[in-house]
């Protein structure tokens, strides 16, 4: 199936701001992210199609994932 | 801090004793004494030891004799701990203040060397009483009989910037470090949100004025109004080689959860609190125009990787600190070198005094952070102030207020700020509280209790309104919406009387919130840390039961300053006029708030009775 990922700040560095994937049916947020290999310490916020979810959620064909950093104060 | 047993301090207080000095103004004369502390608040220091003394207080207004400036540091200040550097600075409010008029309890957090400076005179804390006829400033100073404290001439020092008065002390003192206020503070007739200037060892190397600030509640102003325009800390470094269990605690803060997301974009991190600026507008939740984003594209133009194709960006950080979460921004020099320092670039003042006037230039931030870093001034309360007026002059094109400025006029801002901290605007150097209600449109002034919000919409954190000494620093609710997507009535419940407002624990024990910004001080890291450092046995929970009873005091000293419950709310605008444009899911319908408020005061109600 298709998914789009979006990335956003740090997550953006080296890597792309967005783009189409293929991901095989039954793929989790989390398989994603390590498909990825971004650092786990700068992936807090999961959004897919702009709702939060976990790392477990599973992605539908279409779905927009948006992996984004955490806030912090200051 | 003098330990009788290395019993467990939350169960035996009185056999930890503090040194406090107070000082007497008006005569000139002092109070050297060893306190035993009262409780575990106490022993911990900063605001839960300072709020106990203020709430012995009746004050009715912020300029009288006898609201003390209670300056004082925490457990954990000059010692091994990364990030053991804070010094707190205590009073009644000159900007905070209920509708009664009367002023809060205030507390403000610096970072800069000053703190572990005092902590190695011997002194824990310094009172100071009345107000002194002549401007003068204060030297603490180690010496072999233990700390001593004088009082010096200052008319040298009036009218000098923050960075100024810093450079002109330490010609006159060795090995010391400083705070200082500014212009602002002396102006304090006409600004009450004067700040602390506290120097770095980055500042007095470089002669760059790299100055941390305790900017909020106008202690700086408070300050200024007792004629005392600075405190000199004179001592030797005192650190010797780090504990094991310490250094185990230093290495988790630097490579764990806590702070890696803090740590320069070179080394891996997320580039400081800089990046919340990427995150938010993710959710067209950066404020832009006095709080009300337009869901364009506007703030990405101070997007780190936008700022730093034109500028030099150097990642440095405060003494032995390896978190390295500042973002100094220079002129780049023909050879790609860092010229001119421009300005410290942090979400809060870069958002304030950029976007949300509507100004997209680096420079012109830089500028204005310059201005209000100089002067003295809190750049939060003065942001939001100034959007005020912008605001309000966009409504009003026929009858503006003072110079007719609009969103992103930057000559015309840039006048206002610079005015504002010479003492020539009392309209803004009051206050955004006091200018709406003289004005009559308060639904778009964006503050809590009196005290402006930073730059975290109000629309993403309902937990604003239980802040007790401003909004993200004081309840760490602000990230809930954005970061944990959680809308959910019991949620909000659970984390304002319980989890989030641990984050004050920070401004008693003398660290940084980096140091642990989600778990707060009652973890494991911290137990060690005092185990480590000073032979205490305490557990988390005691540490939590402390933090938690600190800030109770602090809603209880609210109410005893004329705070009704109707005050505990959001800017009106917020539910009058919901801004669709910030895609996060709404919570701040009147029916959620109405029941947030319902729940929280229940919980908080019952515990404050407790405590009483």
């Amino acid at each position: 199936m298709k998914i789009t990922v979006k990335l956003f700040a740090v997550l953006r560095i080296g890597r792309f701001t967005e783009k189409e994937l293929d991901v095989p049916f039954g793929s989790t947020v989390e398989d994603v992210v390590m498909g990825l290999a971004l650092p786990p310490e700068h992936v807090d916020i999961l959004l897919v199609n702009g709702r939060h979810v976990d790392k477990e959620y599973l992605l539908q064909d279409g779905d927009l994932l948006s992996l984004l950093p955490m806030v912090e104060g200051g | 801090m003098r330990f009788l047993t290395d019993n467990n301090p939350a169960l035996e207080p009185g056999s930890v004793l503090y040194t406090r000095c107070t000082v007497d103004l008006e005569t000139g004369g002092q109070d050297m004494a060893e306190v035993p502390c009262r409780n575990l608040e106490d022993v911990l220091g900063g605001f839960g030891r300072s709020f106990q003394m203020l709430a012995e207080r009746d004050i009715r207004d912020a300029y009288v004799e006898e609201n003390p400036l209670i300056v004082n540091i925490g457990l954990l200040t000059g010692s091994h701990a990364m990030t053991g550097m804070r010094s707190y600075f205590s009073a009644y409010s000159p900007i905070k203040a209920s509708k009664k008029g009367w002023p809060a309890a205030m507390w403000s957090a610096a970072s800069g060397k000053f703190g572990a400076k005092l902590k190695w005179t011997g002194l824990d804390e310094l009172v100071i009483e009345k107000r002194s006829a002549q401007p003068v400033y204060i030297v603490i100073r180690e010496t072999a009989d233990g700390p001593e404290v004088t009082l010096q001439p200052a008319d040298h020092l009036l009218g000098l910037t923050t960075h100024e008065k810093i450079m002109a002390l330490q010609e006159q003192y060795d090995d010391a470090h400083f705070a200082a206020i500014g212009p602002a503070g002396e102006n304090w007739q006409n600004v009450y949100a004067g700040a602390v200037a506290v120097s770095t060892e980055n500042q007095l190397k470089s002669k760059q004025d790299k100055v941390r600030f305790a900017g909020r509640g106008g202690m700086g102003s408070l300050m200024g109004y007792k004629n005392v325009l600075a405190l000199v800390a004179q001592s030797r470094d005192q650190l010797g080689r780090t504990p094991e269990p310490v250094k185990k605690a230093n290495l988790n803060v630097i490579k764990g959860g806590g702070s890696a997301r803090l740590q320069p974009i070179k080394r891996g991190g997320g580039g400081g609190t800089w990046a919340a600026y990427d995150v938010l507008q993710a959710f067209h939740a950066v404020p832009v125009n006095n709080f009300r984003p337009q869901g364009s594209d506007l703030p990405e133009r101070l997007f780190r990787s936008r700022v730093e194709q034109e500028y030099e960006i150097k990642s440095e950080a405060c003494y032995r600190c390896g978190i390295t979460c500042h973002n100094n921004i220079h002129e780049r020099n023909a050879d790609g070198s860092p010229g001119t320092f421009l300005a410290k670039f942090d979400y809060e003042p870069l958002n304030l005094l950029g976007t949300n006037l509507g100004l997209h230039e680096a420079a012109q931030a830089a500028a204005l952070i310059h201005l209000c870093d100089n002067y003295g001034m809190d750049a939060i309360t003065t942001g939001v102030t100034v959007s005020y007026v912008l605001s309000y002059n966009q409504r009003h094109p026929e009858k503006p207020l003072l110079n007719g400025a609009h969103f992103g006029d930057f000559d015309k801002i840039h006048d206002l700020v610079k005015r504002a901290g010479l003492g020539q605007l009392p309209e803004i150097g009051q206050g955004v509280k006091r200018l709406s209600e003289s004005t009559g449109e308060t639904d778009y002034a964006y503050h809590v209790k009196g005290l402006e919000l930073p730059a975290y919409q109000p629309e993403t954190n309902p937990g604003y309104a239980w802040a007790i000494a401003g909004g993200h620093m004081s309840m760490g609710t602000y990230g809930m919406l954005a970061r944990e997507g959680k809308t959910d009535l019991g949620s909000w419940i659970d984390a304002i009387t319980r989890d989030k407002l641990q984050i004050v624990g920070f401004d008693m024990i003398g660290l940084c919130k980096f140091f642990d910004i989600v778990n707060g001080i009652g973890t494991d890291m911290v137990v060690d840390c005092l185990a480590a450092e000073h032979g205490l046995k305490v557990t988390r929970e005691e540490l939590q039961a402390a933090v938690k009873r600190a800030f109770l005091r602090g809603l209880i000293l609210e109410q005893r300053q004329g705070y009704g419950k109707q005050e505990y709310c959001l800017p009106a605008e917020v539910t009058a006029k919901p801004n669709r444009n910030i895609t996060l899911p709404g919570l701040t319908t009147p029916e959620f708030l109405a029941e947030l408020e319902q729940g929280v005061w229940d919980i908080f109600d019952r515990e404050m009775q407790e405590l009483l």
